[in-house]
């Protein structure tokens, strides 16, 4: 079932939507980049149509819908802490083939590592379908058909934008009744088959190669040029850690919140226990730890699938300008280098 | 060489003497020190075909062109005319039959018709800088046609964020970008980035509350330079949508008394900028009675006194509701010489309208 | 929807100095860990951190806690009848089964002794479950020994080496706990033995390098790990090592999948 809508009948089905569902979408913060005159795109609710970025990528992911950079988990007085209460509607989130492939990564690590499902993520991710967008490609630090994230089927509306309105594709019933009474079109999505960027994941399943790869020197280059700030996993599509924080409300101590608040591995102390010594005490030792959970430690775990899903946010949002295509490039010539090597003995 | 020029009208038509006697260095406006640059290529016409075919930045971003003949000047000024005619006149919206905003014809054909306010000087600003709050030689397009024709002086430099690299201390009027932030603690990480960014390259008002982990400021000592947003891997740290400016009064150079400037107005909008700036003629015009004199802006607020500046310059401005304006300024001088103040009376200058 | 992050209010029963630094709760739970498992431990406002189990009994577990850290700080505050919250347990603990009717050796540094203590004092009641223990304890110095009872009293029943570091002390050693490793018999169990080591990071890797160096094999040494965590369940990354999560796949782990993690 497909239709075409104007930019005014998409306002009125996105207000009808927003009767149902709370609906997220790339959002134009204007000024608030990091560098002056510069915007901000990221995860909101949008009003209307016109909210809606779809020509460039969002500068943050879709993930911050359902796993906010603060969240309080529990309320707690003297003697209970009780688990924060959610809201109920549902969701709709617009987001493009490798946002959504982002969050099945997420849901093995939330909804299924050691057995225990989050709670504070479920409740939140089963409210949740999504609008996929259809990709116009990308921009040029974009690597998802590398790593099979350019294609979807999860998905309740597929769309496409353009200036003169979006052509839309309904594959779940549910939303069938938004669309009353408008032109139908035949329009299936389309999938980006090719990045401009193609990035070729190394073979880390030796052990022993694994093994010279932590301790091999290209990882000092970022010990310079890694400023540790963490703003690449902030972006990242699928970076799920955090860090839980108690706060207590103004000035009695018996009663507050504990928080959970993204955490980065790149920010010096992510590993650091009271009183201890940090294990991964330079920048080189927390790109490497990135990295190679990016490219092989999530895929050994899991199985199926690298963890990276190209979208190239880390890249784009990098204030150093670290490319993660060119550090994977490099770890792939630092693995034929070991491997030579070995071969040699 | 038997040369009978009048230097000072010269001066005046923006043509410097030179040592060579009958030479004269053309200094050409570029308000805030961006154009096209195409504009290069008059630098190279000009200096190749009347000058010794060298060219020097000028200090306050002219382009100057040395060894220009007196004989050729006529000829520089003819060429020059679709130059003042594209930059000055078109891109600053400057009106040229004016001077000090009254009516005199410009004869396109004749150069420069003063001197006057000097040329606007900026730092690349937010166009190209990783740090800059404002675009700066859009401000600097901007303030052109407000100064500019006039024999009253003025040196504006300005600056893009508080590091001023273009020594907005060290003119009559400084203008630095500076940018009000927004804290938006849900997006907050409590990394302490922006606490160590303040700590290194601005005045410590940032701290991280170990207990909310959650940052606090002092806004009073935050200087505006917007380092918290650019080290946030968040942005937590955002920019507010308007424009804000600080303004570093009577900052100079010289051989008797140079001084760094000091903070007349904090966060004023870019109306109050140009407001105050409109006032300036009807300043300097009070202090000398009218008659322009060669002396720079922070002498004449040396004369008034400040209190009378500031009555005079803030006239009919409205202030935004943000801006803070210094009720006093003490400057302090480089001591070439001690009581350098301390003379016979008849050395003494004068403010205002002198009767009789 | 269960919510494995959800803390238990529980009444602490009493409160032990073992050391300067060191202090040991007794807490009503009806939690039954196994040995070498932990739980997360937490005061409202001050927040949450993994501690490993150092005794249990009917009714009630007991925590060592070191005082570090803005959480054990507060910790010392508690007296008998406040309240504190618990989680867990979780984790894998060591693999006792495995040890029954061999020649264990223990070698523990500083209040690595904890996570060993239940087990301790389980084999100490139970002398026929293994064949021999064989326990090395160091500790920086005088004021670092905790369970001085314990300590005294598997002297009777085990073979012990304590030591410390570099000061001298009556009836002690002096030295690190690896000096020591190539006084343990191995050539004497035939084969049939297992080896705990846990305490400070360095401590584990000289001590397997030292264990290696006499012979000793590798897939029947275990190790007990401490990292940083704020979940425990999995979800927050904190104490990730390569594929491996520490809360869900440790904190015990066989020294042949130990040695190789690279923080």
């Amino acid at each position: 079932m497909g239709f075409s809508l104007t930019p005014a009948q998409a306002d009125a089905v996105l207000s009808a939507l927003k009767q149902d569902y709370r609906v997220y979408a790339p959002k134009r913060f204007p000024k608030q980049g990091r560098y002056s005159d510069t915007d901000v795109i990221r995860y909101a609710e949008v009003e209307r149509f016109s909210d809606i970025v779809w020509d460039v990528k969002s500068d943050y992911p879709a993930k911050e819908v359902i796993t906010p950079i603060q969240q309080a988990i529990f309320y707690f007085t003297e003697d209970e802490y009780r688990a924060s209460k959610a809201k109920t509607k549902p969701i709709l989130i617009l987001a493009r083939p490798c946002d959504i492939n982002a969050q099945h990564i997420q849901a093995k690590i939330y909804a299924g590592n050691g057995g225990y499902e989050d709670l504070y993520y479920k409740r939140v991710r089963d409210l949740v379908k999504f609008a996929m967008m259809e990709c116009n490609g990308g921009d040029d630090t974009c690597f998802c058909v590398s790593m099979g994230s350019n294609r979807t089927d999860d998905y309740s509306l597929a769309l496409k934008f353009s200036a003169d309105g979006v052509q839309v594709q309904v594959t779940d019933d549910a939303f069938a009744p938004y669309f009353a009474g408008m032109a139908e079109a035949d329009y299936a999505p389309a999938f980006v088959e090719e990045n401009q960027l193609k990035v070729t994941v190394p073979d880390l399943d030796d052990k022993a190669v694994r093994l010279a790869l932590k301790s091999h020197p290209m990882w000092k280059e970022f010990n310079s040029r890694c400023v540790s700030c963490g703003a690449c996993t902030v972006a990242c599509s699928t970076c799920t850690c955090f860090t839980t924080r108690d706060v207590i409300y103004g000035d009695n101590p018996e009663v507050g919140e504990r928080r959970r608040v993204s955490a980065s591995c790149q920010i010096a102390g992510f590993d650091q226990m009271a009183g201890q010594k940090e294990f991964r005490s330079t920048a080189g030792d927390r790109m490497r730890y990135k990295v190679l959970h990016k490219f092989h430690d999530y895929k050994a775990r899991f199985g199926e699938r690298h963890m990276c899903v190209g979208c190239g946010r880390c890249t784009h949002r990098c204030p150093e300008l670290i490319s993660i295509s060119a550090t994977v490039s490099k770890v792939s010539a630092a693995v034929e280098e070991i491997k030579a090597s070995m071969a040699q003995q | 060489m038997n040369h009978d020029i009048n230097v000072k009208k010269m001066r005046l038509n923006c043509f410097r003497q030179s040592k060579v006697p009958g030479e004269f260095m053309l200094q050409m406006r570029v308000p805030g020190g961006m154009v096209d640059a195409k504009y290069l290529s008059y630098v190279e016409h000009i200096a190749n075909t009347w000058g010794d075919g060298n060219f020097h930045f000028g200090t306050r971003q002219t382009f100057d062109i040395t060894g220009i003949k007196y004989e050729n000047i006529p000829a520089v000024n003819a060429y020059l005319e679709q130059y003042i005619k594209e930059v000055d006149a078109e891109l600053c919206g400057v009106n040229m039959d004016t001077v000090a905003h009254e009516p005199q014809p410009w004869d396109p054909k004749a150069g420069y018709p003063t001197i006057g306010a000097r040329n606007i000087t900026a730092c690349v600003g937010n166009y190209h800088c990783i740090c800059g709050n404002c675009n700066t030689f859009e401000l600097a397009r901007k303030i052109e046609p407000i100064i500019f024709p006039s024999h009253y002086h003025i040196k504006i430099n300005i600056a893009g964020c508080p590091n001023d690299c273009n020594k907005a201390h060290l003119c009559d009027f400084g203008i630095i970008g500076v940018a009000r932030m927004t804290y938006h603690p849900e997006r907050c990480i409590g990394c302490g980035a922006c606490v160590r960014a303040c700590e290194h390259g601005a005045t410590r008002v940032l701290s991280l509350n170990e207990a909310t982990g959650k940052i606090e400021k002092d806004p009073c000592c935050c200087v505006g330079c917007g380092e918290c947003v650019k080290a946030c891997p968040a942005s937590a740290w955002t920019r507010q949508e308007t424009k804000f400016y600080r303004v570093i009064l009577g900052g100079r150079t010289g051989r008797q008394t140079p001084r760094t400037g000091k903070m007349f107005l904090n966060w004023a909008t870019e109306d109050v900028i140009l407001g105050v700036l409109k006032n300036w003629q009807k300043f300097s015009a009070w202090v000398m009675d009218y008659k322009p004199e060669y002396l720079h802006g922070g002498h004449l607020i040396d004369r008034a006194g400040y209190k009378k500046f500031k009555e005079i310059i803030l006239d009919g401005v409205k202030l935004n509701p943000e801006c803070l304006v210094a009720e006093d300024i003490f400057w302090h001088e480089t001591e070439y010489r001690s009581n350098f103040n301390v003379k016979p009376m008849a050395l003494h200058h004068s403010a205002g309208p002198q009767n009789g | 929807m269960m919510n494995p992050v959800q803390p238990q209010a529980c009444t602490i029963l009493s409160v032990k100095k073992e050391s300067v630094h060191e202090w040991t709760f007794r807490v009503a739970t009806d939690a039954k860990p196994a040995h070498g498992q932990f739980m997360q431990l937490s005061i409202p406002m001050i927040g949450e951190a993994p501690i490993s189990v150092s005794a249990q009994g009917e009714g009630w577990l007991e925590f060592t806690i070191r005082s570090v850290g803005k959480v054990t700080n507060v910790i010392f505050e508690k007296q008998a009848g406040d309240t504190l919250f618990l989680r867990g347990p979780y984790g894998k603990g060591w693999p006792v089964e495995q040890f029954k009717g061999k020649h264990l050796v223990v070698i523990t540094g500083g209040t690595g002794l904890a996570p060993v203590r239940s087990m301790l004092n389980m084999l100490a009641d139970d002398p026929d479950y293994v064949k021999s223990v064989h326990l090395i304890s160091g500790f920086k110095n005088e004021e670092g020994i905790v369970f001085h009872n314990e300590l005294e009293a598997w002297k009777e029943k085990f073979s012990t080496i304590y030591a410390l570091d570099n000061d001298a002390k009556e009836g002690w050693r002096t030295g690190l706990v690896t000096t020591f490793v190539k006084e343990i018999p191995f050539d004497s169990f035939g084969g049939n033995y297992a080896v705990v080591v846990v305490g400070p990071p360095p401590m584990m890797k000289f001590t397997g390098l030292e264990l290696m160096k006499n012979g000793v094999d590798a897939e029947k040494v275990w190790m007990s790990f401490e990292r940083k965590m704020s979940c425990a369940v999995g979800k927050c990354g904190h104490c990730r090592i390569d594929e491996v999560y520490v809360c869900l796949d440790g904190p015990v782990f066989p020294y042949t999948v130990a040695r190789d993690l690279v923080d």
